[in-house]
């Protein structure tokens, strides 16, 4: 499963690049969608070899509510205003993006071969933690609330990598999260798109990009 | 036995450069449910280019006249150190190795661009401009690829690259050789002024690297078209025999293995074009400083192939 692991989480970091690369918000969500299902295949696959049922429920939640659900969801809200299809604003620039995500994998790396490395022991383990970086990047380095969601999504996925492969006892505890996740994604884009489709341009303005 | 590989070589490069082109463009004529010149076009342009008259600018100096042949020269000098129908060193292989040839190349950039500043043009300015600032950050891509594939067969000797990635399936499906793999094909879209990065029209919003020879005609600019078609071939055929597709090139030396084989390379060609010819009609161009997002993107699979190889030590 090591390759496996390895493979699934390069795949996931190639997609996570991708998603910074893009300015449309349905390749955006589509690729998030891609990089569930990756996640799902893995875990299935993980849990078939340790024969863990908790892994395999896992996998199907995760094809299920992450891999279609959520995605159909917002692609469905897209598809109503289709001017909102496109991502005006960029905070950073796309190629700095791209080149700053790079950063990130090597500074996981390091992190992760000075700290954790000595009694994990193993090889691909800086993966997650880089993807975590990668999700947190996305959500600051773009204004718009849904690419914002996917980042926060995409920070989750790195913990399900992470989790499912090191500690396969564990994946319920992370399972709340898929339910806050689904309740954070469907309320607040509901939110969101229900003033939106109201005219209520000042509000619109205001939560077009999630502020602290 | 080595020479007589070498004419051959060369001259299956000569000759077969123009056709590969000539298909590339009916082919995505043909795709875009259009008639398509035909694919013998190529020909046809130069048998013409070389019949016509010479036109100089008056304000240019000598070397003007004379990068086109030396360009030329420089690109017959490369078919020599390649693999192209060969996986062991022709008379001239030993000479250079992937980083030579990437110097090589970088010269006979660096005189076009110097050349065609040279004609005081506008236009040749503006392409001088275009090409040195895209070079500039897809370079590093190049020299990060060859950094890679010296470190899986500690050489940069192109012949045994080949020969690791036809006798090793370990290498051949590792990861870290599929992400160069990636990078590079990104990286000769850019290389050899495909979409989405260039489109060949007569509108200069699109010119990069067709500006540059925009004020040469005549012989010079059959020279200048041809040896770009030669480069083309050349990439093409690096990618496919160190890269993409690095099998049954001969690794002993025979005559009729090499015969056989050169008919082999133009079938694989022929699907490397079509995967081009694809992605030129179905992708738009990108606009101008987009294309510093592709290249970002280009360096980052480059990069992370690095990365997975001190991650993983080759084994995965």
């Amino acid at each position: 499963m090591k390759e496996a692991f390895i493979i699934v989480g390069f795949l996931e970091i190639t997609l996570a690049i991708f998603m910074q690369w893009q300015i449309y918000l349905k390749k955006i969500v589509t690729t998030f969608s891609i990089s569930s299902y990756a996640i799902s295949i893995f875990l299935a696959v993980d849990g078939i070899v340790l024969n863990n049922t908790n892994l395999l429920v896992l996998s199907a939640l995760t094809a299920v509510i992450r891999g279609f659900f959520i995605p159909h969801f917002i692609r469905k809200k897209l598809n109503k205003e289709c001017y909102l299809e496109r991502e005006i604003k960029a905070i950073i620039p796309v190629a700095a993006s791209i080149v700053v995500s790079l950063v990130f994998v090597v500074a996981s790396y390091i992190v992760y071969h000075s700290t954790l490395y000595s009694f994990i022991n193993i090889p691909g383990g800086s993966i997650p933690i880089a993807l975590l970086f990668q999700g947190i990047f996305l959500i600051i380095s773009r204004n718009n609330a849904f690419v914002q969601l996917v980042g926060y999504m995409v920070a989750e996925n790195s913990l399900f990598l992470f989790g499912g492969y090191l500690f396969p006892e564990l994946p319920f505890i992370i399972e709340g999260g898929i339910l806050l996740d689904l309740i954070g994604v469907v309320m607040i884009s509901g939110i969101i798109m229900k003033l939106r489709e109201e005219n209520v341009s000042s509000i619109v303005d205001e939560f077009e990009e999630f502020k602290g | 036995m080595l020479y007589v590989l070498s004419a051959l070589q060369l001259i299956f490069v000569v000759i077969f450069a123009p056709l590969a082109v000539g298909l590339f463009h009916t082919l995505t004529e043909k795709f875009e449910s259009k008639v398509g010149p035909s694919v013998f076009q190529p020909y046809y342009d130069l048998y013409k280019l070389f019949n016509k008259q010479s036109v100089i600018p008056k304000v240019a100096s000598p070397l003007f006249q004379i990068v086109p042949y030396l360009t030329f020269s420089m690109y017959l000098f490369l078919t020599l150190v390649l693999p192209i129908i060969t996986a062991f060193p022709l008379s001239f292989g030993p000479v250079v190795d992937f980083i030579g040839g990437g110097l090589v190349f970088g010269a006979i950039g660096a005189l076009k661009k110097i050349a065609s500043l040279d004609s005081r043009s506008n236009y040749a300015h503006l392409g001088t401009s275009r090409t040195s600032s895209i070079g500039a950050l897809s370079e590093p891509i190049i020299v990060l690829i060859f950094i890679t594939f010296g470190v899986i067969s500690h050489t940069n000797n192109p012949y045994v690259i080949n020969n690791i990635m036809q006798t090793s399936s370990q290498w051949y499906f590792s990861l870290v050789h599929w992400f160069v793999v990636f990078a590079f094909f990104m990286a000769l879209l850019v290389e050899t002024g495909k979409l989405p990065i260039e489109s060949h029209s007569n509108n200069e919003f699109g010119m990069i690297d067709q500006a540059i020879k925009l004020e040469y005609s005549g012989a010079e600019l059959a020279l200048m078209k041809w040896g770009g078609y030669i480069k083309q071939f050349l990439l093409m055929s690096v990618f496919l025999n160190d890269f993409l597709m690095p099998f049954w090139v001969p690794m002993k030396i025979s005559l009729s293995g090499v015969l056989i084989y050169s008919i082999i390379h133009l079938v694989k060609l022929f699907f490397l074009i079509v995967i081009f010819a694809a992605i030129q009609s179905t992708i738009s161009k990108y606009k101008l400083f987009k294309n510093f997002e592709y290249i970002a993107v280009a360096f980052a699979f480059a990069f992370l192939a690095i990365l997975v190889y001190f991650t993983t030590g080759g084994s995965v």
